[in-house]
């Protein structure tokens, strides 16, 4: 992805929830992206896809997947991409599933809808290929969305996600909404497919819990900009941005109590960012060049990342 | 020692009525006692379908148990007198996980404060009442003249759920029961609002009850955990036993399952998930057997007590039977009356 | 503020041309009364079956009134039918609605029951009933009572449909928390919100009821004296205008009755807009 930038159109003006963004994924690689909210993290999963909608709009950038730019696409090659080549497990997925249809139904929409043709016998069997994958038992695909739990629901989304083999599953949130024994099974299920599948992920998050434990690089955005790019272990023991140290100092261990502390200040809106650094407000190393000069990511060392102007 | 705010073997049943066949078992056979004497932090940690809401509005009076008790001041709440209901809602306070829903959307954000002191008379005029809303305000770290006279639209979720802590502690209560406070709130604000409820606790000797699914926070600022699977207690105690050292097998799962900020990664395994059958409950005996790894013929039977297997902490797990039962009504643990 | 104002028109263009229609037609009547003498809406006034003149700019009918005279004095007559008619009818299901969402159980049971009953029942038919038992001469301000008799009942379902979501909203619980008793949460915290709402329900209940009462009136159950415009109709069938080619009778009491139907229907799409976000479009 190169300058990607995504506006929203408000009654007060155009709103900037995405600003020139550019990162690059490689094959099989765990991609994630960590921030809060106002980062502009979903809004830069969906732009990917493009499914931005109205007032939303994508103004600039390319996202070039194996050399082609989508942003060129029409919108029926668009659509072949979806699913096909990328695949979205979008924010609370398990309310994503029809609730009138059979799970089986809703996975072969998917496959009929990109032109597979099977019979009646070899749909099954790859339906049930693909729950197996997920480590859902044959009967599920009988069943309706409501009568599974909410890790059964995600863990079918999963097995829509990759039911044409996508070079790339974006993962938005995926276990926000579930238990932490269940999140757990299913970002081991993802992980799974994602080997057997030789896909890359990006996962898309605010827990960093999560991202450290899941994906090999991370990229941390705040206010609608990518602040920092590293390595996973980098992130932790020499990060290249306060925000991203300020962020990981602000989680509660298991450790020991009492040390975890906030972040003072807002997350700023949108509408009215700060000049300079987004983050400079509430940034404890700012200087003066940081209230007027916007810093500008850049490669700091060996793919490692940072927008600030003290690295 | 004198108990607050005591839940007594409250058990509480949805459905189940005449047409309706599926019941819900939310709490089952809970007892906690919340001391007068010393004010602590007491977090209950709970996934979903634990029974934790259910215990909060139970707790609050919002919904009356199906059998068992809740106790104000060793009065059963459902046979106190008005007054005593007033009394009940001035000490007993609130803060809810939902920073958007509690707000009147037609009213400024002053509504949620000056409501509670006009109907408890906390201020003889409108300038008493402004200095007692602007001193709330300031303890929780808001600036009033930055809150006040917005709309709930205008502010952001941390600051909406600092005012519903504000407005807990403008009728200088002496319980705060948080549900799930932070939940909703961004990663980097959840620390200062902790941090205010723990400085409540310390400095005006309000008790604490926590309610979370996120152990970690829990942790940081809980002086007993008492782990509910499933409307039971699986394990209560001194909060650092059993984060550090978990005995019962649903606490252990809980630990391993919590991805660490840390760069050590030996968080995911590759194990095949097991796939859970959609009806794995089971009526009698333990309720954590049909995912225990150390299931035994016992916990199918029935439901193990809780076993005090530390001075400060208890587990209701077969595993320890040898070590002696605790009390019915657990409050301190180490401190059962017999 | 005039930008502000003009892309509030873009943005929710009914509402604007609502009040626009309602607007001229309250125009029409307001200088109609200062110029018209009404008195000329009596039959016996004019000529009989006169098209239309510059003495008489819409003609005149078979019992001689000056219909300019009559449009001007019966708009009002049957707005007013209207007005009452849909406010009590929305006062009083509001009110039935809001009880009954609050406080559920037996009173929630009985209200629904009758509602739900009253909805089934044609309501043509029992106002039909109604105004043909009253044997004496109907007056305006009995037929909006008619009208009203069975207005109610759509509101209370609707606002006790909103109550019923309402009512499980945090901020409810938290006024109860906070000592607030049934009634008060029902009027400060509830009301207020529905007041958008309300406004849109009361300008179909409006709607309804003049189409109710112009029903009534055109089958000759209305109030015969009065120069109201389903009277009028009822006249021009009386008196088979269509047939002897008594065009100007008949068009101007149903343009009127367009002006006042268009008129209520972009105020109430208008109103949805503000009543519902969701339907709100963003320019």
């Amino acid at each position: 992805m190169r300058d990607l930038t995504v506006h929203y159109d408000t009654p007060l003006g155009a709103v900037r929830a995405a600003d020139r963004i550019s990162f690059s994924l490689c094959a099989g690689e765990r991609l994630g992206f960590a921030g809060e909210s106002g980062s502009g993290k979903s809004t830069m999963a969906l732009a990917i896809l493009r499914m931005i909608q109205p007032p939303g709009r994508i103004d600039g950038g390319q996202v070039r997947l194996d050399g082609v730019d989508l942003l060129s696409l029409g919108d029926e090659e668009m659509r072949r991409v979806r699913l096909a080549r990328i695949a979205l497990i979008p924010q609370g997925s398990m309310n994503a599933l029809n609730p009138v249809m059979r799970i089986r139904d809703q996975i072969m929409d998917g496959l009929t809808d990109h032109g597979v043709r099977m019979s009646r016998r070899e749909g099954d069997e790859r339906v049930r290929e693909l729950l197996e994958s997920v480590g859902l038992g044959r009967d599920v695909a009988e069943r309706f969305p409501h009568e599974l739990s909410g890790g059964m629901k995600q863990r079918a989304c999963i097995a829509i996600a990759i039911s044409l083999r996508p070079r790339v599953i974006i993962a938005d949130e995926p276990t926000s909404a579930l238990d932490v024994v269940v999140q757990k099974q299913v970002m081991e299920t993802l992980a799974r497919v994602q080997k057997e599948l030789d896909a890359s992920v990006i996962l898309v998050g605010h827990d960093m819990g999560l991202m450290a434990q899941f994906v090999d690089r991370v990229g941390v955005m705040y206010a609608g900009k990518l602040v920092e790019v590293s390595p996973v272990r980098e992130i932790f023991t020499r990060s290249l941005h306060p925000y991203t140290r300020m962020l990981i100092a602000s989680l509660p261990s298991l450790e020991k109590k009492g040390t975890f502390s906030g972040i003072p200040g807002l997350i700023p809106l949108l509408r009215d960012l700060p000049p300079g650094c987004a983050f400079h407000p509430r940034c404890p190393e700012a200087v003066a060049r940081c209230r007027t000069e916007e810093p500008a990511l850049r490669e700091v060392r060996p793919d490692g990342w940072g927008a600030c102007h003290l690295v | 020692m004198t108990t607050l705010l005591e839940a007594r073997h409250a058990t509480r049943i949805f459905g189940g009525g005449l047409f309706d066949r599926t019941a819900t078992l939310a709490l089952d056979d809970f007892s906690l006692a919340i001391d007068a004497d010393r004010p602590a932090i007491t977090g209950v940690v709970g996934e979903s379908g634990s029974g934790k809401t259910t215990l909060a509005r139970v707790l609050l009076g919002l919904t009356a148990p199906t059998t068992g008790q809740i106790l104000y001041q060793s009065q059963d709440l459902q046979t106190m007198s008005r007054q005593g209901w007033r009394r009940f809602r001035r000490d007993v306070q609130v803060i809810f996980q939902d920073p958007y829903g509690v707000y009147n959307p037609f009213y400024r954000v002053d509504h949620m404060l000056t409501t509670p002191v006009a109907k408890f008379g906390l201020a003889t005029s409108r300038a008493k009442a402004r200095e007692l809303i602007d001193d709330v305000l300031r303890a929780v770290g808001l600036r009033p003249e930055e809150t006040l006279g917005r709309f709930p639209h205008q502010l952001s979720g941390g600051q909406r759920q600092r005012i519903m802590v504000a407005r807990a502690l403008l009728l200088s209560p002496r319980v705060i029961l948080a549900d799930e406070p932070v939940s909703m709130v961004d990663a980097s604000l959840r620390a200062t609002i902790l941090a205010s409820l723990s400085t409540m606790n310390r400095d005006r000797g309000i008790s604490i009850v926590y309610i979370t699914h996120d152990l970690a926070t829990a942790y940081q600022i809980s002086d007993t955990i008492v782990v509910l699977y499933r409307g039971s207690v699986a394990e209560i105690g001194d909060v650092e036993l059993v984060v550090k050292q978990p005995r019962h097998p649903y606490t252990q799962l809980l630990l391993s399952s919590i991805p660490l900020a840390s760069p050590e990664r030996t968080w995911l395994t590759a194990k095949e998930p097991v796939p859970v059958a959609a009806a794995d409950r089971s009526d009698t005996g333990c309720k954590f057997a049909a995912r225990c790894p150390s299931v035994a013929p016992p916990c199918r039977e029935a439901a193990p007590p809780l076993f005090q297997t530390d001075p400060a902490r208890a587990v209701a797990c077969y595993l320890y039977r040898d070590a002696p039962s605790a009390s019915g009504d657990h409050s301190e643990p180490g401190r059962s009356s017999r | 503020m005039a930008h502000a104002a003009w892309r509030y028109v873009r943005r929710n263009l009914s509402l604007v041309v609502g009040i626009v229609l309602l607007g001229l037609l309250a125009l029409f009547v307001g200088i109609g009364h200062l110029v018209v003498d009404t008195n000329k809406s009596r039959p016996l006034s004019a000529p009989a079956i006169r098209p239309p003149s510059a003495d008489h700019p819409f003609g005149t009918d078979r019992q001689g009134r000056d219909l300019l005279a009559t449009m001007v004095a019966g708009t009002p007559l049957t707005l007013r039918i209207g007005f009452i008619a849909g406010f009590l009818g929305v006062g009083i299901g509001s009110i039935l609605g809001f009880v009954s969402a609050y406080y559920r159980g037996a009173v929630d049971s009985i209200i629904r029951g009758i509602v739900d009953i009253g909805l089934t029942v044609p309501g043509l038919l029992v106002l039909i009933i109604i105004a043909v038992s009253l044997r004496k001469g109907l007056t305006v301000d009995q037929m909006a009572l008619i009208v009203a008799s069975l207005a109610w009942l759509n509101p209370a379902r609707t606002v006790r449909a909103q109550v019923l979501s309402m009512r499980e909203r945090g901020y409810v619980e938290v006024a109860r928390l906070s000592g607030m008793s049934g009634p008060e949460i029902i009027v400060k915290e509830l009301m207020p919100n529905l007041l958008p709402y309300l406004a849109a329900t009361l300008v179909n209940a409006v709607s309804a009821a003049i189409l109710a009462s112009i029903g009534l009136e055109v089958l000759g159950l209305g109030p015969i004296d009065s120069p109201t415009l389903g009277m009028t109709l009822y006249w021009v069938n009386f008196n088979a205008a269509l047939i002897n080619g008594w065009w100007w009778w008949w068009t101007a009491p149903i343009a009127i009755i367009l002006v006042v139907f268009l008129g209520l229907f972009f105020l109430t799409v208008g109103l949805d807009e503000i009543a519902n976000p969701r339907l709100r479009r963003v320019i």
